[in-house]
């Protein structure tokens, strides 16, 4: 086996933010356990507090199925960001592994950048949300954490991919 | 060799480096997942009142009459009913808790079917006040419309199979009057998702892309009207003067 056949590691920083998120997922699923009643009560105290965003029309029959929805949505952002975030450190781990062995070394760099940011940043969109949903409703926190985190952070991820997807190629025709 | 944003080495893991397919096969699998940032579905479900009604009624059809008494004595039905009495018929609780403990399925089913016709014609009358409301905007009084609509076609839908057993007239009448109500909700044309039994639109509704607060107001009041009718017409009181 030559050193280029070698697998090389990313650098330390990368495995520490990768690590990092992984520790907060698990810290995050922990948290939605151990503090379910207290989230839920926030959320729906601070969704009473304010009636117009969501709509509320002052009859509980009518509003109940509303603030219901609304919970459900802010519980299924946290439970994402659980996932997305076990999911993803793990992901940066494996993709910039790939592109410190075959990246080279200026696009590696940009890969491992765009890997390690894009995929750090992706998950905290769907906390992000769950925190908006009260205070700005379901829809419209979802179009703030689509703008300003997935479609950047998600989308950095999916550009890095394609790319070293196409290095990848490159290398396997050169071959 | 040198690592990645300035490390002077990076490290070698030396394990057998994986073939070129395997890789593009991981990465494939990884892209899919980060490109669909899917925030799942909302199932609406039953409320207590809702849930104890479909518990007694099963109970019932069983022929377990200890269990649908047990259910329908401390169960949150009861409890509305009670306090709902102002605005239900008299003696209505009485009566049905009356066929409960008799186990006549019949008529329990048809004093919870007032019960729940009572509750949609409330809600109906509501939405009519709040639409007529004065000083409140278009996009308000659009929004009203599909939120009111859904919780009385969910009260309506647990007992319609019930009403049109007793009363096709008003059942057909009713489907119709919310059927139209949704129309005039709609932000479009599109087939309606709470009422399954929604047929073709007329061909004027078919075109429509904005809601009609205006008409809708009026199909609730029909919607109001017909469930009124309905739970007078439901009183024994009415029907044997």
């Amino acid at each position: 086996m030559t050193a280029d056949d070698a697998w090389r590691l990313p650098p330390w920083w990368v495995l520490l933010v990768a690590v990092l998120l992984i520790v907060c997922a698990e810290l995050g699923g922990a948290s939605m356990v151990r503090f379910k009643l207290e989230l839920a009560r926030w959320a729906r105290d601070a969704m009473l507090a304010r009636p117009a965003v969501h709509g509320l029309v002052g009859v509980r029959d009518v509003d109940e199925r509303i603030l219901d929805e609304a919970l459900v949505k802010f519980d299924a952002g946290l439970r994402l960001f659980h996932l997305h975030a076990e999911g993803m450190g793990l992901v940066i781990i494996a993709t910039t592994s790939v592109a410190a062995t075959l990246g080279g070394r200026r696009a590696g760099r940009a890969l491992i950048a765009l890997l390690t940011a894009g995929g750090a940043g992706y998950p905290l969109g769907y906390l992000l949300w769950s925190a908006l949903i009260p205070y700005r409703g379901i829809e419209e926190g979802k179009a703030i954490a689509e703008w300003s985190v997935w479609i950047p952070f998600g989308g950095a991820t999916i550009v890095a991919l394609w790319w070293l997807a196409g290095l990848v190629t490159l290398r396997m025709l050169r071959r | 060799m040198t690592g990645p944003l300035g490390r002077p080495e990076a490290l070698r893991l030396f394990l057998r480096p994986p073939t070129v397919l395997t890789v593009l096969a991981v990465l494939a699998t990884t892209a899919s997942p980060v490109a669909a940032h899917h925030v799942g579905t909302y199932v609406p479900k039953d409320n207590a009142v809702s849930a104890n009604f479909k518990e007694i009624k099963f109970a019932l059809q069983a022929g377990k009459l200890d269990v649908a008494l047990r259910l329908f004595e401390g169960g949150a039905l009861r409890r509305e009913m009670r306090a709902r009495a102002a605005t239900l018929p008299q003696d209505l609780e009485a009566e049905a808790l009356a066929a409960v403990r008799t186990g006549d399925a019949r008529v329990a089913e048809g004093r919870l079917m007032v019960f729940f016709a009572a509750l949609a014609r409330d809600l109906a009358r509501e939405a009519v006040r709040q639409l007529a409301e004065p000083g409140v905007s278009p996009e308000t009084r659009a929004a009203i419309g599909p939120k009111f609509l859904e919780a009385i076609w969910r009260y309506y839908n647990l007992v319609d199979f019930a009403v049109s057993m007793r009363d096709s007239k008003s059942s057909v009448a009713m489907r119709l009057a919310f059927d139209e109500a949704e129309t005039y909700a709609k932000t479009s044309a599109a087939p309606a998702a709470v009422n399954p039994c929604s047929g073709q639109r007329r061909a004027a509704d078919r075109g429509r892309t904005a809601p009609d607060p205006d008409r809708l107001r009026a199909s609730l009041e029909r919607v109001a009207q017909i469930l009124g009718d309905l739970v007078e017409a439901s009183t024994p009181a009415r029907r044997n003067p």
